[in-house]
Parts: structure tokens; sequence; C-alpha cells
């Protein structure tokens, strides 16, 4: 790790103050990815500038359809949460199973998105959810935040205060982990409300997508029959040591048909 | 006393300093005088060095040092020789051993090769110098598959070695097995791969040298798992007496055979502290580990089996090519060769063998023996041929395997591969092991997982293997007036529990209290000599030699007895700690002896106080065979691929159990890490750049507890060999030698309905997801 400076400021507008004035500065939410980054010396920020102190970035509430989690909750927090677990229990599901005991204690939902690692779990979630995130300076559909590799439509500078999901009729997240890392090597989530269908995967590509082909057929009939003798294309998909381009379209497709299954 | 005696399931002494974070591993030593020591690694596979351009770096602050391989050329230090036991090829010449100096000199030739080390004030400092060193390569083709390697025109690592070979080996008889192939009625064969892995040990390497000029002496803490061997090795190096370093080992986190290595860090390390008068701590990280730990397995082997028509077998012809890596490492030529020929055949009879190989080089990490070293090789072997001999020819495949084990009146015998088998009922821990897995249940948890979609399999693996390690061993043991004892030994554990069970020995013989064993290894200063560990060899070697210790102060403590109760020693008889004279039955206890051997008053003509205090060596004559059988029961998801070892059964001859806590831990332990290669453990270089893939634990994949089934355990103790007094066979390799083939073997028997009949370790989810692809086609 080199040498840089470490702020924790109580408000945002500190945050973005303190942001403005440095020379390289970085956000750090949970520091699960950051890190370990700069214990590399992959990443040399002149200021980190932890938010974990921030009361904004906090909690989680329900209103009306819409669960609302700030964007410093841990994973842990969302896992735990009475809330969660009642109005969108495969998303609580999903948290607890994120990395271990320490990540999901330490680890947040904002950091998590913001970072858009390709094998992340909420951005699957959040974009078959419908989620909307807002930041210090406006609102994001999440469809349209997750822009590419461990890329999203963030600013310099601009802050994820909390991020807004309409609670579905049903939904569920399966997740077939790497061997080794644990991460998603393909993480399907499909969620139904009313007679739409959304079903976002993530692992399989550079960036989370949605794969119409199936939510179209699960539209016209939500069951895993649905599916049948529908596949994805394995073009634009990874390969790597853990896994060809073709054997994650066929993971994308069974673990699809099992979420459908399970969806609650 | 029994409750802490031979046989009792003691708790470890140990566990309370480790589990309560106050052991001491290499790391914990911290001096506020301590430099800090980086070691700059060479970021290519094969590659000339034409220059280092250290200036910059030299005046980085804080940096103390910089320490190349020109300038270690400049000292004409020693290569480190390998000391591979079969150093010959079969024409008689010498193996090929190019020069392992401690750095890259002239040309790197692995990915983590050290280029030069960096010594400053902080670890931060050296990182920084290290990242301003200007090191420029030629970069040069690689090869690091070890079939290519031998290919013609392959890249040549070495410029005086002619086709990348360090070495070719046979061993049985080969006119004898072809007859028996010629003979026979079935012949199956396979290929197979033993994939590369390593034993990424929880506590990383690491060590603090420290020079004294007054002394001209030298002291290394050193996270290794032999500190005689290793000390003689890096003083011949280094070209100065053994007995001018201090090798120390505190506690260590683990070392499954890739810390008995010789590595270049510590002589450097020596050296450097000498040269800068400086003590040196050097922390090897995790992603240092995977470059530059050595590696294990990493063979390629054609296995062919020949039958009569009833099945019995006739012969087994094995041919290998084993991967040493650039260098020939500490015994790393001998692992191909001999390590792997000895248990060929395993369990079973089979009248004539024959096992040929060669050991050659690619541009990789070496491979140094990791937990079995050639064992598991052959297991995995013998048990994938018979598996796939009994689906393609139509054997059942249990019965195909009993009617193969060599039966008990045929011991003891001598294998063709010349290893003695001494005793052991090979069927009936077979059958014993069968009978724990509830056969008759099987057919309908089949059916449950059916229900669920997924595929379920069973199989069963016999395994015969052998000890091996340093034959000699040491230990002292000295009495304090109150009653306490210290136990010195040469043996050495790196977490397995010894200070228990050497504990157990001694009070089990003795009589005396087992709280009040205190424990000293690994320390060149405590023990004339001292075989470390590797081979499985602590009780079989270390445990004897406690007991002969403990064997010689009872001599002694029977005279003294018989002095104080004015008795004939002859009349003495000594059970419970306690001495009686059988005539007048008087009696005196042990610790009441050992109090008196300190009154020169209360001893006999030719005794002087502390006469109690003992030092034994013992020497191993044979090696020792511990045995038994694996069974797994396993579930595979044929949509994804994926694998749960539902249910493991396991009973092992390892002789006389001294603490069945620990020997489970070791067997539960070594399944863990046999299941690892099995399932997803593989070091992957690239094949084109030769850069190691898998360069941290995100993608060298590791067990987890969720990974592993439920195991049920026993020991079949009622054959205790005669080779040692303790009768005992050495626990610590057999799970990973039995592991890999049981669930392999299982795999392919949930899949044999889908017409699957050979899967290359490890079983990741896609390959297994591929098989049945293909198999459908």
């Amino acid at each position: 790790m080199y040498d840089f400076t470490y702020h924790r400021p109580d408000t945002l507008d500190e945050a973005v103050k303190i942001f403005s004035d440095a020379d390289d500065p970085q956000f750090m939410a949970g520091g699960q990815t950051i890190i370990p980054v700069m214990k590399q010396r992959l990443a040399m920020p002149s200021d980190v500038i932890d938010l974990g102190k921030i009361g904004e970035l906090q909690g989680i509430s329900i209103v009306g359809d819409t669960l609302t989690i700030g964007a410093m909750t841990s994973h842990a927090e969302v896992a735990s949460s009475a809330d969660v677990k009642k109005a969108v229990p495969a998303l609580a599901q999903l948290a607890n199973d994120i990395g271990d005991p320490a990540v999901r204690n330490r680890g947040s939902i904002g950091g998590s998105i913001a970072n858009n690692d390709p094998a992340a779990d909420y951005p699957a979630a959040l974009v078959a959810l419908g989620a909307t995130i807002h930041t210090t300076s406006r609102e994001i559909a999440a469809e349209d935040f997750f822009t590419g590799l461990f890329e999203t439509a963030l600013d310099e500078g601009e802050i994820i205060a909390k991020i807004a999901i309409p609670v579905p009729d049903k939904a569920a997240y399966m997740k077939f982990p790497q061997p080794a890392s644990r991460f998603a090597l393909v993480g399907v989530f499909v969620a139904k409300s009313g007679d739409q269908v959304c079903v976002a995967v993530t692992g399989a590509g550079p960036c989370v997508f949605r794969a119409t082909d199936f939510e179209k057929a699960l539209e016209k009939n939500f069951s895993a029959d649905a599916l049948d003798g529908i596949s994805i294309s394995s073009e634009e998909l990874s390969t790597d040591i853990h896994a060809s381009a073709q054997y994650r379209a066929s993971l994308v497709t069974t673990l699809a048909r099992r979420a459908v299954e399970n969806a609650a | 006393m029994e409750k802490y005696g031979i046989g009792q399931p003691v708790r470890r002494k140990e566990d309370v300093r480790f589990l309560t974070g106050t052991g001491t591993y290499v790391d914990d030593i911290t001096d506020e005088a301590l430099a800090h020591a980086v070691v700059l690694r060479s970021p290519h596979a094969h590659a000339k060095i034409l220059s280092i351009d250290t200036s910059e770096a030299e005046s980085m602050p804080g940096v103390l040092g910089i320490i190349t391989g020109k300038d270690w050329a400049a000292e004409d230090f020693q290569f480190i020789p390998t000391k591979s036991a079969v150093a010959k090829k079969i024409d008689g010449t010498p193996l090929n051993q190019p020069p392992r100096h401690c750095f890259a000199i002239e040309r790197a030739r692995y990915v983590g090769e050290p280029v030069a080390m960096i010594v400053a004030e902080t670890r931060e400092q050296a990182q920084d110098a290290a990242e301003v060193i200007d090191v420029d390569y030629e970069e040069l083709p690689a090869v690091t598959d070890l079939r290519k390697t031998i290919e013609t025109g392959a890249p040549q690592i070495w410029d005086d070695i002619e086709g990348n070979l360090c070495l070719d080996f046979e061993l049985g008889d080969k006119e004898a097995t072809d007859k028996a192939f010629a003979d026979a009625d079935h012949v199956v064969s396979l290929d197979l791969v033993n994939n590369r892995v390593t034993a990424t040990p929880i506590e990383t390497r690491g060590a603090v040298a420290t020079y004294d000029a007054d002394t001209d002496s030298y002291k290394l803490q050193n996270a290794t798992q032999n500190v005689h061997a290793n000390r003689a090795t890096f003083a011949d190096v280094l070209k100065i007496p053994a007995d001018s370093i201090h090798h120390v080992a505190p506690d260590v986190g683990g070392g499954f055979g890739a810390k008995n290595s010789s590595y270049p860090e510590p002589p450097i390390l020596l050296y450097a502290a000498k040269k800068l008068g400086r003590p040196i701590k050097w922390i090897n990280d995790r992603n240092e580990g995977f470059q530059s730990d050595t590696h294990g397995r990493a063979q390629f082997s054609t296995v062919e089996l020949a039958l009569d028509k009833d099945g019995k077998f006739l012969g087994l012809r094995t041919k290998t090519i084993g991967d040493i890596g650039a260098y020939c490492w500490t015994i790393g030529p001998f692992t191909p060769t001999g390590g792997s020929a000895r248990t060929q055949g395993g369990a079973y009879f089979i009248p004539a063998m024959y096992y040929s190989s060669v050991a050659v080089f690619t541009n990789t990490m070496p491979t140094d023996p990791y937990r079995g070293a050639g064992r598991p090789e052959a297991s995995y072997q013998i048990e994938r041929i018979i598996q796939h001999a009994a689906t393609t020819l139509g054997f059942d495949p249990i019965e195909l395997r009993r009617k193969n084990l060599m039966p008990e009146d045929s011991l003891p015998r001598k294998t063709p591969m010349g290893l003695d088998v001494d005793c052991g009922n090979f069927p009936e821990v077979f059958e014993r092991t069968l009978k724990m897995t509830d056969r008759e249940g099987y057919a309908s948890r089949v059916e449950e997982s059916q229900k669920k979609g997924l595929r379920r399999g069973f199989s069963i693996a016999a395994y015969l293997e052998c000890t091996g390690g340093a034959p000699k061993e040491f230990a002292g043991i000295s009495f304090g007036k109150d009653g306490s004892a210290t136990l010195r030994v040469g043996s050495h554990s790196t977490g397995m529990g010894h200070e228990t069970s050497k504990a157990q020995i001694l009070a089990h013989t003795l009589g005396i209290n087992f709280d009040k064993v205190d424990f000293i290894q690994a320390d060149t200063k405590a023990t004339p000599i001292g075989g470390g560990h590797g081979g499985s060899r602590n009780l079989e070697v270390g445990g004897n030699a406690v007991l002969k210790a403990a064997k010689e102060v009872l001599e002694k403590a029977k005279v003294l007895a018989a002095h104080l109760l004015n008795s004939n020693a002859d009349d003495m008889n000594f059970a419970d700690g306690t001495f009686t004279d059988v005539k007048t039955e008087q009696t005196i206890s042990m610790d009441e002896v050992i109090a008196a051997s300190f009154e020169k008053g209360r001893l006999p003509e030719g005794m002087e106080p502390g006469c109690m205090d003992t030092e034994s060596i013992f020497e191993r004559e044979i090696i020792s065979c511990p045995n038994g059988s694996h069974a797994a029961e396993v579930e595979v998801d044929p949509e994804t691929g994926m694998v749960h070892v539902q249910h493991y059964w396991v009973i092992d001859d390892f002789g006389p159990i001294i603490n069945p806590m620990l020997a489970d831990g070791q067997v539960m332990g070594g399944v863990a890490q046999g299941l690892g290669q099995a399932l997803m453990e593989e070091i992957v270089y690239d094949e084109e750049s030769g850069q190691l893939v898998t360069g941290s634990l995100m993608d060298y994949a590791l067990p987890r507890a969720d990974s592993m089934p439920h195991m049920e355990l026993g020991y079949y103790e009622d054959a205790p060999t005669a080779k040692n007094p303790l009768g005992v066979k050495g626990a610590g390799e057999a799970g990973c030698c039995g592991a890999p083939p049981a669930i392999v073997n299982a795999v392919l028997d949930a899949l044999k309905e889908d017409g699957v009949t050979h899967i290359d370790m490890p079983l990741t989810p896609e390959k297994v997801w591929r098989a049945i692809s293909e198999a459908a086609k």
C-alpha cells in the first residue's frame, strides 16, 4: 500500500467538498474491493474518503410499494432486515450469499454497485427489479446505471445516496459460484411484477445484461417450461479458466429455469 | 495416568496457544532493529537478463542494500544441490542437474524466480525501491506443458541439457510384464493427468535472519519443516560451517512438504544480514507464494492393466512424464521416478509390474514433495485403471477389487516394485469399510437423488502407501526436581499435534505427569540431529525415538528404585507409574525416584545427580506400509456439472493409534486436500506466455468447510508392524492417497449411464458438464 490521506466526513456535502479539493481522491464505502486493490499497489489514490460515518447513507425503509436502502447499508443488514425479507426475500437471500461474514459486515450495496464488478450479485437484482439509484445529483434507472466492465453512469465526484426498489410480485436469484472466489460465475435474477417479467444476468459477460428472449417467453407463461428451447448466444459472454462462454450460456438457461421455479 | 496414555483421544496441548492467538509464528517476531526484505521476482517465464540498474532504487528513502544475481555470482556461492535419492539415469550416468543458484543470474526460467532482494528500513520502502529497479529482459520462448517440452523443437530451457530431460527411470521386470500382457485375455489402458497443485499453507513462508559479528555466527528463524537438513544446505551454499548457523523454526502454520524444500530466500537473508549488519525479516505474501512455493504432482501417465478372463490381474505397466519445473529442486526428480514407482499396484496382488518414467524441465516453478509425493499418484493410477477395467470389460467394480486384493496369507510379501509389505489385512479393511457405507440403503438414495434431477454415484478405493523421510531421529528427555520433564525432539510438528502425542508416549511409558511435559522441537541447538517432517515419519521415527529414550530412562529408574528400596533391580515391577518389589511388595513412585535422582546422597555408586536425563537416537530400518480403504458417495448435477461429495467413509490401518483425535485430524485433512485435487485445485500456466494464471486465491480454488462431506472414520489396529517398536505405520499422507480415486471413480459411477468413462482431474463443473454433453452426442 502506498501512503494516502484518510478522511471520514460526517455529511455528503463535506465528502463532495473533500473530493473536489483533492488531487486523486477515492471514495471508500465498505472497502472490500479498494483495500485489497490498494494493498496490492494496483491503486494509489492521494486521498481516501470513507463514507462510513455519513448518516444520510444509512438505513432501510419501506413506504408503500417501494423498498429504500441507504447506499452504506451492509450486506449483513440487507440479509437480516425484516423489511427486505418480507418485501423482496430474494434480495435478502442474495445479500446473505455474498462473500463471507467479514465481507458481509463491511461491504455495502452502494459500494458494490459503484464498483460494478462483472461478477457482483447486486447489479442483477437492481436491473431485474427496476430499481432507481439516487445520487447526490440525480436519479438513474438501474438499467442505465451499469454501463460496462467496472463502469457506471456515475460522474466524477458523484455519490450514491440510496437505492429505491419497487416491490415485485415475486422474484428469485440463482447464483452458480466460481469455485475459487465464490463470486458469481453466473447469476440470474428473475422478477415478476404484474405482466412484466425481467431477467437480469450477472457474471456471464463484462456487465450485467437482460435476457430479453427469456422475458418475452416468461411474460406469456411464467413457468420454467416456457424457457424450453430458448438459450442465449455465447458470443458476447466471457471465457476464462473457470468457464467458457458456451458453458456460461448453458448456466444462464439452467439458472433462469431454477429462478422461475423458486420465485417467491 | 491412562487418561493421557497411548490410545487416548487427548486434546491438543498446543491448541491453547494456537486458538487464543498466542502462538509465535515468524511474522510475530518484531524488533525495532529489524530491517525488511522484499524479493523482486521475474515477471517472465523465460528471459535473458541483459542488465539490472539499481541506482535509482539504492537512493530511495530507507533503502539499506540491494542484492542481485550479479552480486551473488561475484561471491562465488554454491548452487543449491538436489538430494534426490534417484540420481542416475537408466544408463547409469548422473541426472542432468542445472545449477540452481539463489538468484536468476543471466537468465530467468520461471515466473517468480528471484532476481533481486531489496532490504530497507520498512517493507513499504523495500517495495517502493523494488518498483524502480530497472531490469532489462530479453524474452525467450517458454514451454510450460510437460508433454510439449520433450517434443522436437520445444524451447530449450538449459543450453547444455538436450530435450529438457532431467533423467529417465525404470523399475520392475519389463520382460515378465510384457509377457503377462501378451498372455492376457484383457488389456485396458488409460491416460491420466495428475494435476499440478500447491500446498497453500495458512502461514506463508518467511524468515528472520540475524548475524552476530562477535562470534561470526548466524541465527535463522524460519518457517521451515526441516531445520537440520536445510541448515546444512544453506551453510554449503554460503561456504560457512553448518554450526555457525543456529536454525530455529518457531510455530509453523502448515507445511505439507512445501516447507521441507530448500528455498533460495533464507541463504540470501543470511548473507544480507551479515553484509548489512542488520537483522532482516522477509515474509512472502500469498500471491508470491503461488509463484515461489514448490508445487506438487504434475504428472501425465499411461497406465495399462492386464487381466485374465475372470478378472484376475496379471500385469501392470505405467509410463509417466513428471514435470519437475525449471530446476531440480530439493528432491524434485525423485517424486516422478522412485517416489511414484514404489507403491505401484497399491493393495492389489499383481504378479508382474513395470514402471518407467522421465522427469522433464519446463518454464514453471519446480515441483517437490507435496503430501504423499508419488504415492497419491500411484494410488490414483491403479484405482482408476481398475474402475476403467470394470466399466469397459463389464466386471462389478467392487467384486473386481475384492478378487484382486493381496490376501492376508500372501504377507509378508515383496512386491514386484521391491516394497516390503509385511503385514495388514487388506480384504478385512475393505469389507469393514464397505459395511459402513450402508449398501442396502444405496438404491433408495439413488432414487432420492434422481427425484431432485441429480445423479448419484459410489466408489470404494483401497490404498497402500509407504512412509519416508529421514530414517534417524533424536529424542532427549531431561527432568526437573519438581517432577517436570522436558522433551527435545528432532522431528517437527507444523501443526499436527506432536506436543501432545509425544507427551502421551512419555507419560504412558514413564507414568509421569502429562501436563508437566515441556516440548522443544525444530532447533539445531536443542538437538544434535533432526529429520524434521516428511514422509509421515513423525510417530514411526520420532515417536519411536521418544519411546526408546523413555525406555532407557525406565531402565535407569529401575536401578535407582531398587537401590532406594534396598531391593534387586530384577525384582522391580513397573506399572501405573509405580515400582513394586515383587518380593517385599514395597513400592516407590517414578516421581519419587526422579526426585531422588537429584540428591547425591541417595544415589548408588555410578549414578550422578541428573542421571535420569537421557538422549537417544532411533533409526528406522525399513519403511512401513500404511493402508486402508476409502469410500465416497457423490451427487452430480448434470445441468451444471457440479459435484457434491455427500458421504465419506475410511478405515485405515496405521498400526496402533496413539491418539485417535489426532489421527482423525490427519485423515480428514488429507481427504480435504485429496478432494481439493480431485475436484477443484489446479495450478495453471498460460501456454503461450508462461504466465501463472492461478496466482491468487481468487483463481486457485481450495475446498472450504461446505465442500466437505460427512465423514465416518475407523481404524484397523490388529496388524501392528514389527518394523518398529510402537508398531505404527504413519498416518499423515494416507488421506490424500485414497481421496482422489475414491471421489473421481464415484463421479464416473454416477455418470456411467450417461456414457462418461473418464474425466481428468480436477473435475470442475465445466469439465463434468462438457463430458456429459459430449457423451450424449
